[in-house]
């Protein structure tokens, strides 16, 4: 049986495979297909009926399974919804057990939650450094401009603000406004 | 793509810092076998399972072709500890290990929660262990299927009768 203790390792696993069988377009699929709007149809459903307090449901229950250690924040206010990652639990998993098959793993994240958002009428700003720390702050769709200054939504919480932000020789992509994988910077 | 890591001290190749899995995750394995089944069909669907079986579990593979039967009952005892919602008892003989699946806590969970699982599902079982049991000279057998089952490992030369797929239930949706 394929487990779920060591999912992030068959799932990091799986893009590989896909992308060797189909190239990057069958990955994309696979992450807006069957995770996005299968898998994790509850989220669209929860988030579609309840915009930012559906938010505030679904990653307050699936980040408490995942990363019981609270590796996380989360940050609200009546326009965004944040999260900060300081240590993410899946991209942890990946870097502790030495698995590399795939070349960008935590794209996976923009893949199936862009989407997603775009669906329910959001957009995101994004920042990851691929260590396991990352933030995201989740408008409606239309809010103009970049992202906002460091602290402004989650205070000394903020990502940007820890002394591991972002690390030795990290590779910081970015999303401005976003819900496409393939839209980061640089 | 870089070649599978050497493996931890413990029966599990890849270890998380919690001791069981989240359930939830059983929703992305099966919707990952509707999307391969849909997109690539069901011989695309068995050739990703067999690579996983041969490419992603290669440390446990060899563990298995090291330590023989003993290794595959560790294995199998720590595999279903980190999976919440079990019911599972694993029997080692001299010649065989028997894995006595009463509730497997994958299909369990996902009926808990209104999922329906591929009809095709429990067969995954079967392509991904054999492909994981020949890597270490082994041969895996199954009969039974939608949350009940039985798993048979013997070495390969014990000359098991040919895996009979109608052995193996389909998924009811």
């Amino acid at each position: 049986m394929i487990g779920c203790y060591d999912f992030c390792g068959h799932y990091e696993w799986t893009f590989g495979w896909l992308e060797r069988a189909g190239g990057h377009a069958l990955v994309r699929a696979y992450w807006d297909e069957a995770i996005n709007q299968d898998s994790q149809a509850h989220a669209r459903d929860l988030i579609t009926a309840e915009g930012i307090p559906g938010m505030l449901k679904y990653w307050g229950h699936t980040l408490a399974e995942e990363s019981p250690d609270l590796g996380f924040t989360i940050s609200h206010g009546p326009d965004v919804f944040r999260l900060d990652f300081h240590q993410c639990p899946s991209r942890g998993f990946v870097l502790r057990n030495g698995l590399d098959q795939y070349r960008d793993y935590c794209d996976h994240c923009m893949g199936w939650i862009g989407p997603m958002m775009r669906t329910c009428g959001y957009v995101i700003d994004h920042e990851h450094n691929h260590r396991g720390q990352c933030w995201w702050e989740i408008r409606p769709a239309g809010t103009p401009g970049g992202h906002a200054p460091a602290g402004s939504v989650a205070g000394a919480k903020d990502a940007r603000l820890q002394p591991d932000w972002p690390g030795p020789a990290a590779r910081l992509h970015r999303f401005i406004k976003a819900t496409d994988p393939d839209t980061k910077t640089p | 793509m870089n070649a599978a890591p050497a493996p931890g001290p413990g029966p599990l190749p890849y270890t998380d810092t919690k001791p069981q899995g989240s359930a939830d995750f059983y929703f992305a394995i099966n919707a990952t076998f509707r999307f391969l089944l849909r997109r690539l069909g069901r011989e695309g669907w068995i050739r990703y399972l067999a690579d996983l079986g041969r490419d992603y579990y290669a440390p446990v593979n060899a563990r298995w072709r090291e330590g023989g039967l003993p290794a595959v009952a560790a294995y199998w005892r720590a595999f279903w500890a980190a999976e919440p919602g079990g019911e599972v008892e694993v029997v080692a003989a001299a010649d065989r290990v028997e894995l006595h699946v009463k509730v497997c806590p994958l299909i369990r969970h996902l009926r808990a929660q209104g999922r329906s699982p591929v009809a095709e599902f429990c067969q995954h079982c079967y392509h991904l262990g054999q492909a994981r049991a020949a890597a270490a000279g082994l041969a895996l057998r199954l009969q039974g299927g939608d949350g009940a089952c039985v798993h048979l490992y013997a070495p390969a030369a014990a000359g098991l009768p040919p895996q009979d797929l109608r052995a193996i239930r389909e998924n009811a949706p």
